[in-house]
């Protein structure tokens, strides 16, 4: 089968890749990312700069080194050693730092610091050494600061505020001891110093905006590239992905085939006219037409009977407008012998994601011999049902006329024998209503006739009616005070045949001289009834199948208390076919509470509501 | 309720155990005049000239069955109006509501208790208008 998410993820590849594209001017172009860059390539120039800066001073220490000056110079040079010393310190923590990439403003503050305490220094040189030293030696110094000056705009031109703070610690002093020093020209120069200083700045920050522009174009390319090669991967895994789903659609069809050849059942595809495009082998066994023969004709004209009307054109006509599956078909088809079978169909219309019905699959089944089967088996119900019961009638009817002395007073051992005659006929006549009853709600032919009456009226005419049968037990039904009032919508005949057969129950298994109460009350707006005994309860290992068809705990008390065992089964289905529950408890004291509980009317619902 | 109280019962039936224990019940403890008819070919004559208050029909009888028989009764001026019982031991309850709608009066199912027949009849016939 395709995986969904291919067939997704295959739809959202388009607007990824447009939506990449569409950013590269801005979220691709990150200023935080950008000056990181430009940082990293400012600290890259620290090397040359310590290197320039300690070679310079070299050469300017041994140029102004004197006796005069001699401590002076010395403790320069060390200075400039520090501040270098210092700045490959910076570079080291630069580079071993975490947050260069995150926080590169920190590291570009303080790199700006050390350009300045490096420009500062040869601004001490220039305040300090210039009066102090020949002229040739002011010249010397005037051309090396002007090209420290110079020099320093390749190293620092990433940032031309870190330029302008280098350039600015050498020629501010400086300026200010030209314009101080009492010659004209020197004055001269001083004036011009300040315009020396704005261009090498301007042209610092002219080269700061092309490394600016280059870094931007850099990480947009970088990401334009990025994104390339995440979609191309994503390309390459759907395309994966439907390879598989392709290989799995191919099994899927193979499969399939090989279900409709092997099936038990007759498969046939065919157009929306239900002309006959394929059909399996068993197809060509029920209906005796080789697939050659079929294909291509019409199903309906072909293998329907012309006088079922069950399946005719019209129907078909609204089966394809309707495009909806249809089950349990049951239609009289002839062979092509021209023998007459009944076949059970589901058509199944595949219809595409426009509405479109594609074609048509029917699986068929022939259940000629399984009708047959049924209506044998309704035959012998219905037979078993008459011929058991109608000389049923004549011996307990006979049975009951003797024992009502109206035909005369026999004596008493005959009277003995006929009331045991009279009570195992009607244990006979139970034993085939109870299987009759099973019969019918398991093959779900039971039909309940629901009508609204009073549930304790019921019960108060079932005790009535079982009184005498409690009596043989010598046991007595009690109603534990005023039963309530309670309207329900139900069977009447069967739930009354529900609450004999506890009623019998719990008479059969109460010990004698026992008393059997009958409970009514609501329940959370359900009518519950409980019959409570005070029998011996209900073994551990009988509790699971006490609702279970021939379930009776033991079978020598079966024979001792008569029963079928089906009884308590069929209450159950009753009940639950009414939408009510059945069970029991262990009673306090000993005994146990058979009880039901059947959805109630509200007060004032009457018949017909 | 009829002003009379139930007296002449018609009884088809094929099966002669039945007829006589129906005939013993009716009679001795009913206290009614019973009228037994076995072939429900020749039932409609037999209940016109009987002219009883109620008939009792079985359901499966050789020949024709009751139901069929109630339908010509139906058919018939004669016995158009007679309340009909149906006595069964076959009927499902879905056959019963339709006979009750066609206007039978009642239906005994089989086995019945022959003590309890003449009260279950007058019990019908006290339900009739």
């Amino acid at each position: 089968m395709i995986p969904s998410s291919a067939l997704s993820d295959m739809s959202s590849i388009a607007p990824t890749a447009v939506a990449g594209v569409a950013s590269l001017d801005s979220a691709k172009t990150d200023p935080t990312l950008i000056l990181a860059d430009r940082v990293q390539q400012l600290y890259n120039q620290v090397p040359v700069a310590v290197g320039a800066t300690l070679v310079l001073g070299a050469i300017t220490t041994f140029e102004l080194y004197d006796l005069r000056l001699r401590d002076l110079v010395l403790f320069w040079w060390i200075v400039v050693a520090i501040i270098s010393v210092s700045q490959i310190g910076l570079l080291l923590a630069y580079r071993r730092s975490e947050t260069r990439n995150s926080a590169p403003q920190q590291w570009h503050r303080w790199l700006g610091l050390a350009a300045l305490a490096g420009g500062s220094a040869w601004g001490f040189a220039a305040a300090v050494f210039f009066p102090a030293h020949s002229d040739e030696q002011q010249v010397f110094l005037a051309f090396m600061l002007a090209g420290i000056v110079s020099g320093g705009v390749p190293i620092y031109a990433a940032s031309w505020p870190v330029y302008a703070l280098y350039a600015a610690g050498i020629v501010v002093p400086f300026t200010y001891i030209l314009a101080t020093f009492g010659k004209v020209l020197l004055e001269a120069l001083a004036l011009l110093l300040p315009f020396f200083y704005a261009a090498n700045v301007l042209v610092a920050y002219r080269i700061n905006r092309v490394f600016n522009d280059g870094y931007r174009l850099r990480h947009a390319y970088g990401h334009l590239t990025g994104d390339y090669t995440a979609l191309n991967q994503r390309l390459e895994e759907q395309i994966a992905e439907l390879m598989e789903a392709h290989r799995e659609v191919d099994a899927s069809g193979r499969k399939l085939a090989l279900f409709a050849e092997r099936a038990p059942i007759a498969v046939f595809e065919t157009d929306r006219n239900a002309t006959v495009l394929e059909m399996n082998p068993v197809a060509e066994n029920i209906f005796g037409y080789s697939a050659i023969e079929l294909t291509g004709r019409n199903m309906l004209r072909t293998l329907i009977s012309p006088g079922d009307p069950g399946l005719g054109n019209d129907w078909w006509a609204d089966f394809v407008k309707q495009g909806v599956p249809v089950t349990g078909l049951r239609v009289q088809c002839q062979r092509r012998d021209g023998l007459e079978i009944v076949c059970e169909f589901s058509l199944t219309p595949l219809v595409n994601d426009a509405g479109d019905l594609l074609s048509v699959i029917a699986q068929g089944r022939d259940v000629t011999q399984q009708l047959a089967a049924e209506r044998l088996k309704k035959e012998f119900t219905s037979t078993l049902s008459h011929e058991l019961r109608t000389p049923l009638t004549s011996i307990i009817g006979s049975l009951q006329l003797v024992n009502s002395g109206v035909v005369g007073e026999p004596g008493k051992e005959i009277t003995e024998l006929t009331v045991i005659a009279e009570r195992n006929a009607q244990r006979l006549l139970d034993l085939i209503n109870d299987l009759l009853d099973i019969e019918k709600i398991e093959s779900g032919k039971i039909e309940l006739y629901p009508e609204v009456f009073a549930l304790d009226d019921l019960v108060r005419e079932a005790i009535t009616l079982n009184r005498a049968y409690a009596e043989r037990f010598k046991v007595r039904y009690a109603a534990v005070g005023e039963l309530p009032p309670a309207q329900v919508n139900v069977d009447r005949k069967r739930l009354f045949q529900v609450v004999t057969n506890l009623l019998s129950n719990a008479a059969k298994f109460s010990p004698e001289g026992g008393e059997v109460e009958i409970s009514m009350e609501d329940r959370n707006g359900r009518a519950y009834v409980g019959i409570h005994d005070r029998g011996a309860g209900i073994p551990e290992n009988f509790r699971h199948r006490i609702f279970s068809r021939f379930a009776q705990a033991d079978s020598a008390l079966t024979r001792q208390k008569s029963g079928t065992g089906l009884g308590l089964s069929i209450s159950r289905r009753l009940v639950e076919l009414m939408e009510g529950e059945i069970g029991f408890v262990d009673r306090e004291g000993g005994g146990t509470t058979f009880w039901f509980e059947l959805p109630k009317l509200s007060n004032g619902s009457r018949k017909g509501t | 309720m009829p002003e009379r109280s139930l007296v002449r019962v018609c009884y088809v039936e094929d099966d002669e155990d039945i007829q006589k224990i129906v005939r013993m019940a009716l009679e001795r403890l009913g206290k009614m005049t019973i009228e037994i008819v076995s072939d429900p070919m020749k039932a409609i004559d037999a209940i016109v000239a009987f002219k009883p208050d109620l008939v009792m029909l079985d359901w499966m009888m050789p020949g024709m069955d009751g139901p069929t028989l109630f339908r010509k009764m139906k058919d018939n001026p004669a016995t158009r109006d007679l309340p009909v019982v149906f006595i069964t031991a076959k009927a499902s309850s879905a056959e019963m509501n339709e006979l009750r709608a066609l206007g039978a009066a009642g239906a005994i199912s089989k086995p019945f208790a022959p003590k309890e027949l003449p009260e279950q009849l007058r019990a019908i016939w006290s339900t009739l208008p």
